[in-house]
């Protein structure tokens, strides 16, 4: 079997899987503490090994980007920031797909459906954070579903599970019990381009 | 089999527990496979070493069966040295091949030891160093001269032995060059990066790397002078009376000798030295103490910087010593292991064998020398002082081979080790190919050596084949082991195969073994039988044989340890004595100035760039193992840029008339590369870098054959006589647009 047919198995079991898990109450995210990131591009590469996003071309679900806050020899400052759809609470994508391709899954996954895509490209002009992609193995546009095909064994998504010191930490949003809402208690945190009422369920530790 | 490898015909999905090969940390790991495809490769959570991580090159290894550009079948060149003409062979013919041309070598100059061994480390190594005692050969040479062997010499002087750094637990650490967010070792690189806000991390290197981006302060450091800044730790931290007195009245040896020493570095000399400022030195010295024993000099490598880097070790080794951050919590901890029994072999002792070709007095050992550094006495001038039997020196080697003093070696098999990428040089490592005979070369991938080489043999990866279980030594120590995660997709063997199959028809020719005892030959018989036909997991079984349940856990967790606690105190208890000539910690050494060298660490000035040069240095990269990973398509574009560049500080390039983008040439002593440039405030004005394993010669790592810029071609090949270590920051460059 190719790594395209691979590619399309998979998005067309995730969505299955959402429909079965159409009931379920968890809110998923993920907390991030930036200032570990070492740049290693450990969850970049296991994104694309776990969700078979071909390598050569410019398409990625999740990035590390580099912010240099002064670089005026011998004064440097530089920090990582490593991000992916951002898993909005209210998506612009998903508002603005005309064919309801893009839509959230009952556990807040935006996702997209493959069959339904007609590769408009709105939404990718609609989201912020420049999270979309077009696949040409399934011939849709294309994103980080949070690893959704790793709900059922509930383990970690790729980049998660991969990231040397963890700077990811994914679990619920709504359960007071998981490490997510601890940290998300102890600790002021951000999100991106607030102002952009995105309300997106990836939060950043300030 | 076809081009993309042999189908499977498993359906369904598994787990299959094994461990990463693609740098030294050995990562336990778990295979997703899917209808007998690796589909991913995903950390062990139980492998505490690795803080449950794997990284973009463990990743990657999920492809590294597939890639177009592996070694699929043997192969025996068909025309000259290095022009790609190969015929495919069946093993027989490539072991026939083999077989008469070593049999010929040793008839020919009467000596085994005419022909070299080369390797790196892996766990199949083993067993390519016994095919190294099958043929009989005394020159067998492997990576830590191109590594950590003036760090092992250094530490091993002071304490008896390389410690590793309690980094988890450490409150002040102090990382000179060792650039741990890029060059990765676990746990140490994830601790760093964990822990960070919660310690004070100091970072000493010519270029802001990605351990800068971590650190509380960042010194762009003269290179060579990082001793100059110890010394002046050492300076403060004893004439302010930081130091801990109990500690170092019970445990270490000429305390007073080391008060006297250092009595003249002061901050103030270090600044001139280092250019790092006096009240900075003042302050970490300080703090170093303060901290303690929760304090660490951490004890990396990047090879060796400069001509007295055993001394510098020294140096490193002997501040921690003296604010008693040793095997406590937070400070050195002596690596620990678990013993694993293993099988006892006699190899054979024949007759036509010669001592190493670098080893005892060599009377052209200064010749590796820096010129600056020739009249220093406690540089040995005609040998190298503490030269590893097992390991040779890489530099001094090849030059022996090159003047055939004391003889002749005319042939060489090369296991995992690529030395024309890996040995500074690269013009004088084809030079030495050049004069051989006869070179095998065994290997996952058409390196540059086995580009030069007459009969390439493909070894299965790491992830198609058994390897024996390995200890890892560490402040906590772990066993790992690797099963097939996948049948080999080609005719491809492991290196347990390849020696026991060559083993197996030395015994068939009887003129190989004219110059061995009788006995000899029932002793390899045995040899071939502990391997032949039997299978990995009953020899793993038998290695683990001391611990009940051992095996079990090993199979179903991936690893096996006895605890994941660190065993603090072993060498502070009443008796206990260190691997030292006194058994205490050795501020002063005592066996030193037995052979001619320094008691104490000497600082040694480095020497200035000339008129218009720049001092060239190297460095890694997270995507990059060694030479070895360069040519991996998914690390390529997580690296981002398909090509290393040239760092040059905005005032140099302007000085050279150069923009970032231009291309340049950088030309050394001994070679010269075209560059891209990348005009960055991230390096000191005086110091150049660019990234190791590019400008390749092998036309079969199609990536990065000839895109980019080679390290090896243009660093100079200069080592130090104490350990023989080779010196990659004793190159100075010319610039020019090109």
């Amino acid at each position: 079997m190719s790594e395209n047919s691979r590619a399309l198995k998979l998005a067309e079991a995730n969505q299955k899987l959402a429909h079965k898990r159409r009931n379920a109450k968890e809110k998923w995210g993920i907390v991030l503490d930036t200032s570990k990131c070492i740049d290693c591009k450990a969850c970049t590469v296991a994104c694309k090994m776990e969700n078979y996003v071909p390598v050569g071309f410019y398409n990625y679900r999740i990035w590390v980007a580099e912010d240099t806050h002064y670089a005026n020899y011998p004064t440097i400052s530089r920090s990582f920031q490593p991000s992916q759809c951002q898993q909005c609470e209210n998506p612009p994508c998903v508002h603005v797909c005309p064919t309801h391709a893009s839509y959230k899954t009952a556990d807040g996954v935006v996702m997209v459906d493959a069959d339904k895509c007609i590769l408009c490209k709105y939404c990718m002009t609609a989201c912020p954070y420049d999270a979309r992609y077009e696949s040409h193995t399934t011939e849709a546009i294309d994103k980080c579903t949070f690893c959704y095909q790793r709900r059922e064994e509930g383990r970690d998504p790729a980049c998660v599970e991969t990231c040397p010191p963890k700077v990811r930490v994914f679990g619920d949003l709504n359960d007071p019990n998981s490490e997510v809402y601890k940290l998300l208690a102890e600790n002021e945190y951000t999100v991106l381009k607030p102002g952009k009422g995105t309300k997106p369920k990836l939060k950043y530790i300030k | 089999a076809s081009e993309h490898g042999k189908q499977s015909k498993e359906s369904g999905s598994k787990t299959v527990p094994s461990a990463c090969a693609i740098c030294v940390n050995k990562c336990s790991l778990f295979a997703d496979v899917k209808d007998g495809v690796i589909h991913k490769l995903n950390p062990n959570h139980n492998f505490f070493k690795s803080r449950s991580m794997l990284c973009a090159r463990g990743n990657v290894g999920a492809k590294v069966p597939y890639s177009p550009d592996r070694l699929k079948k043997p192969l025996i060149r068909t025309g000259k040295r290095g022009e790609g003409k190969w015929k495919e062979v069946s093993w027989d013919e490539a072991y026939d091949y083999i077989i008469e041309n070593v049999i010929k070598l040793i008839n020919k100059y009467d000596n085994r030891s005419s022909i070299a061994f080369a390797s790196t480390e892996g766990l199949q190594e083993e067993f390519f160093r016994h095919l190294t005692s099958v043929v009989g050969s005394t020159n067998s040479v492997r990576h830590p001269t191109l590594c950590l062997a003036s760090n092992i010499q250094g530490y091993s002087s002071v304490y008896g032995t390389l410690p590793d750094a309690d980094i988890a637990n450490a409150k002040f650490v102090v990382m000179a060059g060792s650039n741990r967010a890029e060059a990765f070792i676990t746990p140490d690189t994830i601790d760093l990066a964990k822990k960070h806000k919660e310690q004070t991390f100091v970072y000493l290197d010519p270029r802001a790397t990605k351990s800068a981006a971590l650190a509380d302060k960042w010194f762009p450091i003269k290179p060579g002078t990082d001793m100059a800044v110890v010394l002046a730790m050492i300076n403060v931290i004893i004439s302010e009376e930081l130091y801990d007195k109990e500690f170092v009245n019970k445990y270490t040896h000429g305390f007073d000798q080391l008060k006297e020493h250092v009595k003249e570095n002061t901050p103030e000399w270090a600044e001139k030295e280092s250019e790092i400022p006096a009240d900075e030195i003042r302050w970490m010295a300080r703090k170093f103490a303060e901290n303690a024993p929760a304090s660490v000099w951490y004890p990396g490598r990047r090879s060796s910087f400069t001509a007295n880097d055993v001394y510098y070790r020294r140096a490193c080794a002997i501040l921690n010593a003296i604010v008693g951050a040793w095997d406590r919590k937070g400070g050195l901890i002596p690596k620990s292991g678990i013993s694993l029994k293993s099988h006892e072999f006699i190899f054979p002792l024949y007759d036509r064998v010669k001592n190493r070709i670098d080893g005892g007095k060599v009377n052209f050992a200064a010749d590796i020398l820096p010129e600056y550094i020739k009249s220093n006495k406690g540089m040995p001038k005609d040998e190298v002082a503490y030269l590893s039997e097992a390991d040779g020196s890489w530099v001094l080697f090849r030059d022996a081979i090159l003047k055939q003093k004391p003889y002749p070696v005319k042939g060489m098999f090369v296991y995992k080790q690529n030395p024309v990428e890996s040995v500074p040089n690269r013009s004088k490592t084809l030079e030495m190919l050049k004069s051989m005979e006869f070179i095998c070369t065994i290997d996952i991938q058409m390196s540059d050596t086995a580009w030069y080489s007459d009969v390439v043999l493909p070894e299965s990866t790491y992830l198609e084949r058994w390897d024996p279980a390995h200890s890892l030594g560490g402040v906590a120590p772990v066993v790992i082991f690797r099963k097939p995660v996948i049948d080999p997709l080609f005719d491809t063997k492991s290196m347990k195969d390849i020696t026991v199959d060559l083993t197996e028809r030395f015994l068939k020719k009887e003129e190989f073994w004219v110059d061995a005892w009788e006995e000899d030959k029932a002793y390899m018989r045995d040899y071939v039988k502990t391997f032949k036909g039997v299978p990995m997991s009953h020899i793993i079984e038998h290695q683990l044989s001391d611990y009940p349940g051992a095996y079990k856990m090993l199979m179903e967790k991936g690893c096996f340890y006895k605890t994941d606690k660190i065993p603090y105190g072993k060498t502070l208890k009443e008796g206990a004595r260190l691997k030292t000539k006194t058994g205490k910690i050795e501020l002063a050494s005592v066996r030193y100035p037995e052979a001619g060298l320094h008691a104490l660490p000497v600082y040694q000035k480095p020497s200035e760039a000339p008129q218009g040069k720049y001092r060239f240095v190297v460095g890694r990269h997270a995507q990059f193992t060694q030479a070895n990973t360069q040519n991996v398509p998914y690390l390529l574009e997580a690296y981002g840029h398909y090509t290393n560049m040239l760092w040059i500080h905005p005032k140099s390039a302007l000085k050279q008339g150069l923009n970032d983008g231009d291309y340049a040439i950088v030309k050394s002593s001994v070679g010269e590369q075209k560059v891209k440039v990348h005009v960055t405030e991230y390096t000191r004005p005086d110091t150049v870098f660019y990234l190791h394993g590019f400008g390749r010669l092998s036309k079969w790592l199609t990536n990065v054959y000839k895109v980019g810029a080679s390290d090896a071609e243009i660093l100079e090949d200069y080592a130090e006589t104490i350990s023989g270590n080779a010196l990659l920051h004793e190159t100075f460059v010319e610039i020019k647009k090109a």
